[in-house]
């Protein structure tokens, strides 16, 4: 694994349920497809276990409705979906998010700015 | 297109997977591994790979699972990985080479066992029954008690290996029984011959200490070399002649001071006259030691009955002479 690879994965790990959240906000998924599309928005590295276990986590925790839905050409598939709880969470979240990264940009434009002098 | 093993690759994957994280209490593990195969499915039905190979070792998978899970042993758990660790060490004792092999040695040192435990019988039964000393492990033949323990150690090897050799197995309780006694027997056998005084000892050592004095542990400060005798008045006395109770004459152990005896009119040395002229090996005399003299009773406290009988040549005022 290499420093990128690491440095992402441990950024992945204090916002995989805000991602996750974020991505069912979208649309209900099963524990693959969450994964996929987790991938499709630029989070290469995030893991099929730890996708698995936050669906687990947040849906023991009673954040998430969850559904069967029989398939025809596969396995069942367990769909997952937010429900008040869930969505209370993302915005809370996002909140959250959103100031933490607006104080690490700060940070961080205020050291390229200081170099630029 | 999917594989023709694939259902079987998803399940062995999921069981390695729950395999790896059995420790959890067994409702966590439920609630979290729930559709853990349905979602391996799905992924396992996207290519032609191996799950392991897409995926990571079952292991590793349910490490990171874990921790995205946010799950913990439970202590009942942890309790059973100490079992599950001590059965694996002694399978692994029983797996190996040296144990097989010891294995198949010990039944051919069946027969031996017959015969040590019935000597080992009648060794417990001497020593329960005889309190004298002198009990060795080899029974002694010149002594009627050790004719009879050989006898009777004979008689015993011919049951035990009679017994032994009955070649069909005893019924679970009376097997028990008999792995029992056989246990007892050894373990009586080593606390008797633990106490016991080896034949080696007892017989050759023993009279060999007999004979010796125990001179050294009467004087503490080490062994008497010379005798200084003095008078009730303090006065060293010179040429004491000392003799014991059976009229011998007294005589020192050689020390490493040289002693010069005066030689008698027959030209016999003088061993016995006290203080003996000693000298050192740098040839200096040897001086006399300082000693405290004891303070006698006055005359006057002593001017009671008891007085008159003492013999002493000290100027006394007996009014008798």
């Amino acid at each position: 694994m290499s420093q990128a690879e690491l440095d992402t994965t441990q950024l992945l790990k204090g916002v995989l349920d805000l991602a996750v959240l974020a991505v069912l906000a979208e649309a209900d998924s099963y524990g693959y497809d969450v994964v996929r599309r987790l991938r499709e928005n630029g989070l290469d590295h995030v893991g099929d276990a730890s996708v698995y276990g936050t669906l687990r986590r947040l849906y023991q925790a009673g954040a998430l409705n969850s559904y069967v839905v029989p398939s025809e050409e596969g396995p069942h598939r367990k769909y997952y979906g937010l429900n008040n709880r869930g969505r209370k969470a993302l915005d809370q979240s996002a909140q959250n998010w959103a100031s933490f990264s607006k104080a690490l940009n700060h940070l961080l434009n205020g050291r390229s700015n200081g170099h630029a002098k | 297109m999917p594989s023709n093993d694939q259902p079987t690759d998803v399940a062995a994957y999921a069981a390695a997977v729950r395999l790896a994280l059995s420790d959890l209490p067994t409702q966590e593990a439920d609630i979290l591994l729930e559709d853990l195969e349905d979602h391996l499915a799905e992924i396992a039905a996207e290519g032609d790979a191996s799950l392991a190979d897409r995926l990571g070792p079952p292991q590793q998978y349910a490490q990171e699972l874990r921790a995205a899970y946010g799950a913990h042993p439970s202590a009942r758990a942890q309790h059973a990985s100490l079992r599950l660790t001590a059965r694996r060490a002694v399978q692994q004792v029983v797996g190996s080479k040296v144990y097989e092999e010891v294995r198949a040695f010990l039944p051919q040192l069946r027969p031996a066992w017959w015969v040590l435990r019935a000597y080992l019988a009648v060794l417990i039964l001497t020593a329960a029954f005889s309190r004298g000393d002198g009990l060795g492990p080899i029974p002694d033949p010149t002594t009627k008690r050790g004719l009879a323990q050989i006898l009777a150690t004979g008689v015993a090897i011919w049951l035990s290996v009679r017994f032994g050799r009955r070649g069909r197995p005893l019924p679970q309780p009376a097997r028990v029984l008999a792995v029992s006694a056989n246990v007892l027997i050894a373990f009586i056998a080593i606390l008797v011959l633990g106490n016991m005084r080896s034949f080696a000892y007892s017989q050759v050592i023993g009279t060999l200490y007999q004979g010796q004095p125990p001179s050294d542990a009467a004087f503490a400060a080490g062994p008497v070399t010379n005798i200084y005798p003095y008078s009730q008045d303090g006065k060293p006395l010179t040429n004491v002649l000392l003799f014991d109770q059976d009229g011998r004459p007294i005589t020192m152990e050689p020390s490493e001071a040289q002693t010069t005896y005066p030689i008698g009119a027959d030209g016999q040395p003088i061993t016995n006259a006290y203080p003996l002229n000693q000298r050192h090996m740098s040839g200096d005399p040897v001086a006399a030691p300082r000693v405290a003299l004891p303070p006698w009773p006055t005359p006057t406290a002593t001017a009671s009955p008891s007085a008159t009988s003492s013999p002493t040549a000290s100027p006394s005022p007996s009014p008798t002479r």
